[in-house]
Formats: structure tokens, C-alpha cells, sequence
């Protein structure tokens, strides 16, 4: 009797269904094979570099592309589930994080890295916060991201690079599903937002510099997370709706402010778009008053919030940030002058392969088409519903400043601040392209065109990717290599590690040192000193660039003997090779860069003969002097 | 879950993570949830509605990730180290107060409970895993392969006392022994010559076997010069590596109040000729490594000190 129950249950209990109608465990299958294999490539491709083969670039994309296309196959598809999508998405952002990860797993080596390690190592050594960094000054004013790193390294026990490494890829994966929000609250719709999240993702600060060990990196993940807020706090149907989101904003939006400048200056930016956009619509339309009502008033609070931290905690940065828009804005006047100077030339002595220069100028053309399409179809109208109206018209205006910042990146000056606006600026190009590639996509009839319209769409994006990534960080960035001296990533070689060491254990930590740019990230970061640079008002470089014979300027060594610098940093590479990114102390130094190097060895080995200067140490390249500032005046 | 439960399992996880074992691949996960937790308990107190899961999942992530500098900066505000048990008891005041606006908040009636956030946790946390996995594979495939070879290189450094000096060292007139680091990675063995000069005049040379990827510590002998009130430069160098220092004969040096009595480091006494250093003696024509006589045909001592005085054509100042 048992048996003849238990064949009738199983007769009525559904079979389970083969794999290929289970699309979950089919994808993923075929995306962790893909990310496999991805991730095989792309360890190909950094091995292809430090071995010097010449194939890295062509293994890199191969690499991304293996994953990231069929990844987008399944988060665009129609049939898709909802939670398969965000569950893509996911898997997405984790592997799009991989490149930066392989780049350097085990500690800092990007410029900002540095200061951003040494700034949380230091939290966890002395137990404070908004202690000075002296590789980069505002750093210490903006202690978001070195709070969190540190209270994850003090609370699990794992290295402060590691903790890094968590707060980060989190940092990234919030960004990708926060995106995806952003675009599901103004277009209601899974697929559109999921493209947003994909389209966002090929801005040229998604791969490596989004993904580094700097404020902005998290700041960005906080600047899209308020945005869903104030959506939300817009939307509220009640007082009390609108009171609770008005609150989760300004705490986003504090915590935006106490992380990054340029991302809160920037968010301030965002919200006031949407304010004018808001108000507009609800003069013209007649939309209720509440949603620009609650706009600016959360956007006066994040203002507020925003003048109130850089006037009273982080003063400082207004002179960080002055000169390089001053001096932006006065290299575009030189260009547009008699001699049009002042410029830069994009890709000049680049290693990049003509394609990637090639598809770098494509991206920027095929943004500009799709913008306009998008701008032409969201003309036509979408939707009643007032916020979202507003929200989309408002992301349109925030993406069409993707394309100013074109003229900047032609200056020397400016094109630093153009690549990290892009970041922003590709959030409004996301968000309304995104329709438009759904409609092209559902347009096709029949299923030979819709698979046309999605490759075809597939290369646009590959393009896009490839051609953005070129644009915004250069080769010895994304790839390892032999050293090269004058390289943030490449001009540590053990020999200046060692000596940083050396200098700690025998003369300990915070030493005043003055050095140039490649030693001071060293010396500064592993070696727990306070190095000097040089500046337009403590030219410590004319150190280096009295002749031999010649006295120091005795008012420049009155200074470093006043505040009590104690050594001096000597990297004789400056006399026999011309530094890669033409920088040897900071942008501004008055040195001459015409291809040959700035100094002869005489220039750099005179302080073995100046009797205020002791040579303490000498690994070659890099000499080690103590100052006798007793001495200097005899 | 209630937030009665909520308390509860947020505080469990602070208290594991204040007194447990720090295990490195389950902490951070435990943190992520304390942190989770958290974010939910500000999302109930400041925005007490529905919302899609995955938008609930992304904030809750976001404001549990920024109370941990809120809570540093309180801290830091409060005078308070910033180190493990101070953030533990800052997150641990922070989930006590919020639970507490929550509770209060939720007197006029309580969100229900979305069947919806569970599954689209996993969602998110089965590509995480699987992305996790894959990365961490990645990262060890890359970092067992043979890397290219880096540069080396063999350094030269003032050691001891005389890593210390600040100014012109005072030699005794029988002269003192300098104390020097060698230290080499990444280059083969190799013979390099060391040399010392006083002045410009060569006072010792000899050849230094330098092995690979070794450190160690050895003293050179620096005759004194003669006690003319001048400052002498006294390189001592290692094939293309060098130190420098300067220094005065002894019974000169009544105005070198920044330098020092060299030789004045452990053990180190000034003979005839020769100094002494760490127990280790040394003879005439001798150099001295620590705990290692090391004898050679060139190595500075009597017979390259003596003669027409030492540093007599130093750079000094006279």
C-alpha cells in the first residue's frame, strides 16, 4: 500500500525541468565559464606585459569581452527574470572589478594609492583623523574612505590593502545595482535599467580608475545612492514619505561630502539640475508643487552641507582645486590665441595600439549620435508621471556636459578634471541612451534582425568600452612592465623601497624629506615620511637645479631649516632618462622638458661635495643626505 | 525580520567581532552583515515604507557602509582613539539609537516584512561568491607564475653611531673605526673595491667581496686628519656606491659643537692607528668586519695612513 503511494506521488510531482528551461543555473554556467576563461585571459595579457610580448592589449579586451558580452546577452534579454538580471549585474560588477584587482593585488600603486594607504595606515597608528598627507594635501581633509578601511582593518583583523580591497569591490557593485536603480525609478522598467548600469559602465573611469584606492571610488557609489534617494524623497506620496527620504539623502549626501570633494561639488551640481528641471516642468505643466519644493530643499541642506565642510573642516581645498581650473582655463585661451599654444596632444608617445587610439576618438562620436537620438526621442515624450519626466529631461542635461569637458581634456591642466567628469556625465548618457537601445533592440520584426540589432549593438558598445578605457587611463596604468623611471606605476623598483626602508628603521617615521615625485610616493607611503615636492611657494626643486659650484638659494634652505627638514632624496635616474609623464617634481615646475633629461649627473651628485649635506646613504640610483643646515652658512 | 530580532543578531555580531578570533575570511562577512543590519535599522527610522528589494538592499548596504565613519568622526570629534574596541562601542551606541527611533517609529504601525529581499540577497551573493572565487583564483594563478626578475642593486650606509651624525665628527688622533651597512638583493656576487678617501687624497683601498642578496655590517678605518681647525670631507664608497661625512682633527674641533667624538659608539676606542669596535681587534694593516678580521694587501691602516698627514688637501672650510 506504502508502494502503490509512494509511485502515485512521484507520478503526480512535476519532473524537473531539463537545464536549457532553468535559464538561472544555464547562465550561471555559461557566465562562470565565461569569467573563467576571462579571467585566465586576463592574466594572460598582464603576463604578455611584464614579459614585454607586445599582445596584452589584444588579450585584455579579449578577456572582458568573453565575460562582459554575454553577460550583457543575458541582463538584456527579455525573458529574463527580474532577479536573474540584478543577479548578471552583480556577477557583472564582480568581474569588471577584476582588471584593476590583477593590476596590483597585494598593495598601492596608482599615484592616489599611496596617499590613501598611508592615510588609513596612519588612522590605525595614531588614532586620529584629518592628520595632513603629504602626497596629496586635501587628502586627510576627507576622511570617508580611509574611516571605513581602517574600522574594517581594526575590525576583522585583515591588512589595511585588503580591507581596501573589500570596501572597494563593494563600493563597485554598489555603484552597478545603484545605477540600475537610479534607472528603474525614472523608467520603470527592469530592462531600460539594466542597460543604464551597462551603459554607465563603459565611462572611462569604470575599469581602473573607479575601481583604485581613492575617495572617488566610494564617493561615486554614494553620489548614485542619494540620487535614488531624492527621487524617492521627490516621489514621496505624503509629508511624512517625503520627511523620511529627505532624511536617508542629506545622510548620503553628508557622507558623500566627508569622502570626496569634486564627487559632493559635483552631486550639489546633479541636484541642482534637477531642481531647474523640476521647476520648470512644474511652471509649464503645472506638475505639484511639492516635487521642487522638497528638490531644492534637499538640495539647499546638501549645499549647505557641502559649504559648511569645506569652510570649516577642509579649507584647504579651494586652493588645491583653484589652480588647476585657473590654469585649464588659461591653456584653452592659449589655444585659441595667435600661437596656439598651451595644448596637448592626445595619445603623444603612446604605447596604445592604433585601434584602441582609433575607437578612443569613435567613443566620443558615438556618445554624441546616441545623445542625440535619445535627445530626439525623449522630445516625443515618455510618460505622465512628473518625476520621472523630470528626472529623465534632467539626465539629459547632466549628459550633455560630456561634451565640453572634451575641450578641457586638450590641456594640459584640464584634462585631468575632464576624465573625472566624464564619470558624472556618463551617468545622464546612461540613463537616456538606455530607452533607445531597448526600442532598437525590440524594433526588428523578425528574429534574424533583432539578432542583427543586438550585435550590432554588442560592437557600439565594445567600441565604446575599448575607446573610453584608452582615453582615460594610460597603458603603464592598466598594464605591469619593466620599470620606467617618471612613472607613477612603473618607477618603484626595489632599490627605492629599500632605501624608504632603510630610512625608517634607522632614523624612524614623519621625517620632514625633501625628494621628487617618484621618490616621495615611496618615501611617503611605505616609509611613513612627510616628503616635499616642490611648489610654486617652497620651490624645494631648486635644490636640484643649482649648478654645481653655484650656492644654494640661501632663503630656500632658511625655509628647510625653519621647519625642520631633515634629508634630502636623490634619484640619479633624473640625469640619464627623461620621466615618462613628464613630470619630475609637480605639473607647474620650472624645468625644461624637451626630451633630454632636465639635470646632468653634476647637478645631483654636488651634494657629495657641499659640506651641508651628509650622505647617509647610496644605492646608486637613489642617495640618502642629512641636512647640516650648521654648515650651510659658512 | 522584527526588529526586536534585528537588535539582537547586530549586536551578537559586534560583540563576536570585539572578542572573537580574528578569522580573516569570515570576519569581513560577519561585518558585512553587522553592517546590513545596521543600514536596515536606519532605513525603518528615517524612511519607514516599501520599497523594490533590490533598492532596500542597495541603501540598507549604503548607510551601513557610512556608519563607519560617521562613527569614526564622532570619535574623533569626542576625543576618543580611533582603534577596535572604541569603533565596536560606536557602531554598538549607534545600533542601540537607531533601534530605538525605529521602535518608537514604529508605534504608529511597522512595515511588513518583504518576502522578496531574501531571494534577491542571494541574488546578489551567488555571483558574489563565484566572482569572489574566480578573482581569488586569478590572483594566485598570477602570482605563483614567474614574474620577470627585478632590478637590483647594493647599497652603501653610514651604520651605528654614524647613521646618527648630525655635523663634523671630531677623529681622535689615532684615528676611529667608521661603522658601514652593505646590503645587496637581487644582483649576482660580485668583488667591488672599497675605498676611503680624506680630502681628496685615497688613505685605504681594498677589495670587498660582496655576496648576493645578503646584508651586513662592517667598519672601515678613517685615520685622523690633521688637527688643523679645517673641515675634511671623508668619502668612504663601494664601487659606484659612497658616503660622505666630514670631520676635524682631533684637539681642533672646539668650534664643531654640531658634530660629535666620533668613535664614541659601543665598544669603539681609538688605539695606535687603529680603533677598535664590538670586541673585535684589529692590527695594523688590518680592516675590520664585525666579528671578522678580514686581511688584505691593500686595506687601509698604518701604512696607508702614515706619511705626509691625513686630509691635508681636505675640502674644508680653512
Amino acid at each position: 500500500m506504502t508502494l502503490v503511494l509512494a509511485r502515485s506521488e512521484e507520478r503526480t510531482r512535476p519532473a524537473p525541468a531539463p537545464a536549457r528551461s532553468r535559464p538561472e543555473l544555464w547562465c550561471a554556467a555559461s557566465l562562470t565559464a565565461a569569467g573563467a576563461a576571462g579571467a585566465a585571459l586576463l592574466v594572460a595579457a598582464n603576463r604578455a606585459a611584464e614579459w614585454d610580448r607586445g599582445t596584452q592589449f589584444g588579450l585584455f579586451w579579449l578577456g572582458l569581452l568573453v565575460f562582459t558580452l554575454p553577460a550583457v546577452c543575458w541582463a538584456v534579454r527579455r525573458s529574463t527574470s527580474p532577479r536573474l538580471r540584478v543577479a548578471v549585474l552583480a556577477g557583472y560588477a564582480g568581474f569588471t572589478f577584476l582588471p584593476k584587482l590583477l593590476r596590483n593585488p597585494f598593495g598601492p600603486l596608482y599615484h592616489d594609492e599611496f596617499a590613501h594607504w598611508r592615510q588609513s595606515k596612519e588612522i590605525l597608528l595614531d588614532g586620529r583623523l584629518f592628520e595632513q598627507n603629504p602626497i596629496v594635501k586635501v587628502v586627510g581633509d576627507f576622511p570617508g574612505l580611509h574611516s571605513t578601511v581602517a574600522s574594517v582593518s581594526a575590525l576583522t583583523g585583515v591588512s589595511i590593502w585588503h580591507a581596501a580591497l573589500l570596501v572597494l569591490a563593494a563600493a563597485h557593485v554598489l555603484v552597478v545595482l545603484g545605477v540600475t536603480v537610479l534607472a528603474e525609478e525614472i523608467w520603470q522598467d527592469g530592462r531600460i535599467a539594466a542597460v543604464s548600469a551597462i551603459i554607465y559602465s563603459l565611462n572611462s573611469s569604470f575599469l581602473f580608475f573607479d575601481t583604485q584606492f581613492g575617495y572617488e571610488s566610494l564617493a561615486i557609489a554614494l553620489l548614485v545612492w542619494t540620487l535614488v534617494a531624492l527621487h524617492r524623497a521627490m516621489r514621496g506620496p505624503a509629508r511624512r514619505s517625503r520627511a523620511g527620504w529627505a532624511a536617508v539623502t542629506v545622510m548620503l549626501c553628508g557622507a558623500t561630502i566627508a569622502t570626496h570633494h569634486l564627487t559632493a561639488i559635483a552631486l550639489i551640481a546633479v541636484m541642482i539640475i534637477i531642481c531647474l528641471v523640476v521647476t520648470v516642468r512644474a511652471v509649464r505643466r503645472g506638475t505639484p508643487v511639492a516635487v521642487p519644493m522638497t528638490a531644492w530643499a534637499l538640495t539647499l541642506a546638501a549645499a549647505a552641507l557641502v559649504v559648511a565642510w569645506l569652510a570649516l573642516v577642509a579649507p584647504r581645498t579651494t586652493g588645491y582645486l583653484d589652480p588647476y581650473l585657473a590654469r585649464a582655463l588659461d591653456q584653452i585661451a592659449g589655444m585659441a590665441g595667435e600661437g596656439g599654444g598651451g595644448g596637448r596632444t592626445l595619445f603623444r608617445a603612446s604605447v596604445a595600439p592604433w585601434w584602441e587610439q582609433a575607437a578612443a576618438f569613435g567613443a566620443q562620436g558615438l556618445a554624441a549620435v546616441a545623445m542625440a537620438a535619445a535627445a530626439l526621442r525623449l522630445r516625443r515624450g515618455h510618460g505622465t508621471e512628473p518625476v520621472a519626466r523630470s528626472g529623465a529631461l534632467a539626465m539629459l542635461l547632466l549628459g550633455s556636459f560630456y561634451f565640453p569637458a572634451a575641450l578641457l581634456i586638450l590641456t594640459p591642466s584640464g584634462a585631468e578634471g575632464a576624465r573625472r567628469s566624464w564619470a558624472f556625465s556618463y551617468l545622464g548618457i546612461a540613463l537616456v541612451v538606455a530607452p533607445l537601445v531597448v526600442a532598437l533592440l525590440d524594433r526588428p520584426a523578425r528574429r534574424a534582425g533583432k539578432a542583427t540589432a543586438a550585435g550590432l549593438l554588442l560592437v557600439v558598445c565594445a567600441v565604446a568600452l575599448v575607446g573610453n578605457t584608452a582615453a582615460g587611463m594610460n597603458p603603464s596604468y592598466r598594464f605591469p612592465g619593466p620599470p620606467v623611471f617618471g612613472s607613477d606605476t612603473r618607477s618603484s623598483i626595489p632599490e627605492v623601497r629599500a632605501a624608504s626602508a632603510w630610512l625608517r628603521a634607522t632614523q624612524g617615521r614623519e621625517l620632514r624629506i625633501v625628494a621628487d615625485r617618484y621618490s616621495g610616493l615611496i618615501f611617503g607611503s611605505y616609509g611613513g615620511q612627510n616628503p616635499v615636492t616642490g611648489s610654486v611657494t617652497f620651490p624645494t626643486y631648486e635644490l636640484y637645479l643649482t649648478q654645481p659650484g653655484r650656492p644654494a638659494p640661501r632663503q630656500l634652505l632658511q625655509q628647510l631649516s625653519a621647519w625642520r627638514f631633515g634629508y634630502l632624496i636623490v634619484d640619479k635616474r633624473m640625469a640619464r632618462e627623461v620621466p615618462e609623464i613628464q613630470i619630475y617634481f609637480e605639473t607647474n615646475e620650472p624645468v625644461p622638458h624637451d626630451g633630454r633629461p632636465a639635470f646632468t649627473l653634476g647637478q645631483l651628485t654636488k651634494f657629495d661635495r657641499t659640506p651641508w649635506t651628509i650622505k647617509i646613504y647610496d644605492s646608486g640610483n637613489i642617495a640618502i643626505y642629512r641636512f647640516d643646515f650648521a654648515r650651510a652658512g659658512r | 525580520m522584527t526588529t526586536f530580532r534585528l537588535l539582537p543578531a547586530g549586536a551578537a555580531g559586534l560583540l563576536l567581532l570585539a572578542f572573537g578570533p580574528g578569522l580573516p575570511l569570515v570576519f569581513p562577512v560577519l561585518l558585512l552583515a553587522v553592517l546590513l543590519v545596521l543600514g536596515e535599522l536606519w532605513l525603518r527610522a528615517l524612511a519607514a515604507e516599501t520599497m523594490p528589494a533590490l533598492a532596500r538592499l542597495g541603501l540598507a548596504t549604503a548607510a551601513g557602509l557610512v556608519s563607519l565613519p560617521f562613527t569614526a568622526i564622532a570619535l574623533h570629534a569626542a576625543g576618543v582613539r580611533i582603534e577596535a574596541w572604541s569603533i565596536t562601542a560606536g557602531l554598538g551606541v549607534m545600533l542601540l539609537v537607531v533601534t530605538v527611533v525605529v521602535l518608537v517609529r514604529e508605534r504608529t504601525g511597522t512595515v511588513a516584512d518583504d518576502p522578496r529581499l531574501a531571494r534577491t540577497a542571494l541574488a546578489i551573493a551567488v555571483p558574489g561568491v563565484l566572482t569572489l572565487v574566480v578573482g581569488i583564483a586569478a590572483v594566485q594563478l598570477y602570482a605563483r607564475m614567474p614574474h620577470p626578475p627585478e632590478p637590483g642593486y647594493t647599497s652603501l650606509a653610514l651604520n651605528g653611531w654614524a647613521g646618527d651624525i648630525t655635523g663634523p665628527v671630531r677623529i681622535p688622533a689615532g684615528g676611529l673605526m667608521l661603522p658601514l651597512r652593505v646590503s645587496s638583493a637581487g644582483s649576482p656576487a660580485a668583488v667591488e673595491p672599497l675605498r676611503v678617501r680624506v680630502g681628496e687624497r685615497l688613505v685605504s683601498a681594498r677589495p670587498l667581496r660582496i655576496s648576493a642578496n645578503t646584508t651586513r655590517a662592517l667598519e672601515v678605518f678613517v685615520p685622523s686628519p690633521p688637527p688643523d681647525g679645517c673641515l675634511h670631507r671623508i668619502e668612504v664608497s663601494l664601487g659606484a656606491t659612497s658616503t660622505v661625512l666630514y670631520g676635524r682633527g682631533a684637539g681642533a674641533g672646539h668650534n664643531s659643537a654640531a658634530g660629535r667624538v666620533a668613535g664614541a659608539g659601543p665598544g669603539a676606542k681609538a688605539g695606535s692607528g687603529t680603533a677598535v669596535a664590538r670586541g673585535t681587534k684589529a692590527g695594523s694593516g688590518t680592516a675590520v668586519t664585525r666579528g671578522t678580521t678580514v686581511r688584505s694587501g691593500v686595506a687601509g691602516g698604518r701604512g696607508a695612513v702614515s706619511g705626509r698627514g691625513v686630509g691635508g688637501r681636505g675640502v674644508g672650510a680653512c
